[in-house]
């Protein structure tokens, strides 16, 4: 499964919103996520890349298109 | 405690140990001798480097990262503990969260999740913990003036930390007998990285340290060295105190603040 895919699943489980058209110009906002559901869903995908995710480095991110490149990224520096 | 190592050889564990508080206690107590084990909940790096500052002390320090909203985390936390170190001297239950509104707004959530982390992960940590404390040991729980007075968007915390004081009255009674000591500190604002979720777009801690009748902000490592202190044999006829640490400040009233405010300085150095 692709980042993108697991990054999707994750957070459409997360903010149950199972039907949301979720798309890369999709906010966090459009989810209707709370603080709680984003600490989740970071904790989430740090558990299942064993990545650390800073959090003030999504105080640049936008939107779902911008968050998976981030989560890609710290994928990839991983190794 | 003086220049003694008053900690030497007991093995400590401090939830939510990698920043703030729970990193300057982690921290206190390494110097104290204590061997330190850190939890920690996302922030594996900053946990590594508070590891190593506490080695740097001479210390044994361990790192094991677990969500203590969930049971199953805190039974492999202290599986791993026992394992390790075969048994536990300190528990320091500092890991905190929670959701930032106010009642009306929260929902079960918001506050389930709050109440686990806060109240709940006490009571399954003391619970394992007990069974690794054969000689005895100290338990202290960091709590909150929240507790007790009302702050806005503080009410899931508040009330989780009002039952985290009520359950270190209760534990400390019930582990008396078994040489273990529960108390608690609470502490007004403390100057951390969680005090701007609560105070974004307001002036508390420049408020707080102009109205403190001790003059300053108070700094994790004021915390730290109380905890220390009751995690000493000194301590040991306290039992399930909670000690306010706030230099004073919920002593006061909102009229002595506005007339401090007003001779511009510190009260009694006119």
């Amino acid at each position: 499964m692709s980042v993108q895919e697991t990054v999707r699943d994750i957070v459409i489980k997360i903010v149950r919103k199972p039907d949301i058209d979720f798309t890369p110009t999709t906010t966090f906002k459009d989810l209707n996520a709370d603080s709680l559901d984003i600490v989740q869903i970071l904790v989430a995908l740090e558990d299942t890349y064993d990545i650390e995710i800073q959090d003030e480095d999504l105080q640049e991110v936008t939107d779902m298109g911008g968050f998976i490149a981030y989560i890609e990224r710290k994928v990839a520096e991983k190794g | 405690m003086g220049n003694e190592m008053s900690l030497r050889g007991k093995v400590a564990l401090v939830t939510g140990g990698s920043r703030g508080i729970g990193r300057a206690i982690a921290l206190k107590l390494a110097a104290e001798g204590s061997d330190v084990i850190i939890n920690y909940f996302r922030k594996r790096s900053a946990a590594e480097l508070t590891a190593q500052e506490a080695r740097d002390k001479g210390v044994t320090a361990h790192v094991i990262k677990a969500n203590l909203g969930e049971p199953e985390k805190i039974d492999n936390m202290f599986n791993e503990i026992a394992a390790k170190f075969g048994r536990l001297d300190i528990l320091i239950n500092n890991a905190a969260s929670g959701v930032a509104r106010s009642a009306l707004d929260l929902d079960t959530r918001g506050w389930d999740w709050t109440m686990d982390v806060n109240a709940k992960a006490f009571l399954l940590c003391a619970q394992r913990a007990v069974k690794l404390m054969k000689n005895g040991g100290k338990m202290v729980t960091i709590s909150s003036l929240g507790s007790r007075l009302a702050w806005p968007i503080y009410t899931a915390v508040g009330v989780s930390k009002a039952a985290l004081e009520a359950l270190t009255r209760y534990l400390a009674i019930e582990l008396a007998p078994m040489g273990i000591c529960v108390n608690g500190v609470a502490a007004g604002a403390v100057e951390t990285e969680a005090l701007k979720m609560y105070t974004e777009g307001q002036d508390l801690p420049q408020l707080s340290w102009r109205t403190t009748p001790a003059g300053r902000m108070i700094q994790p490592e004021d915390i730290a060295n109380v905890v220390a202190f009751l995690c000493s044999d000194e301590s040991a006829m306290i039992r399930g105190q909670i000690i306010v640490i706030d230099g004073g400040l919920s002593l006061t009233s909102v009229g002595y603040a506005a007339k401090k405010d007003d001779e511009g300085g510190r009260l009694g150095e006119s």
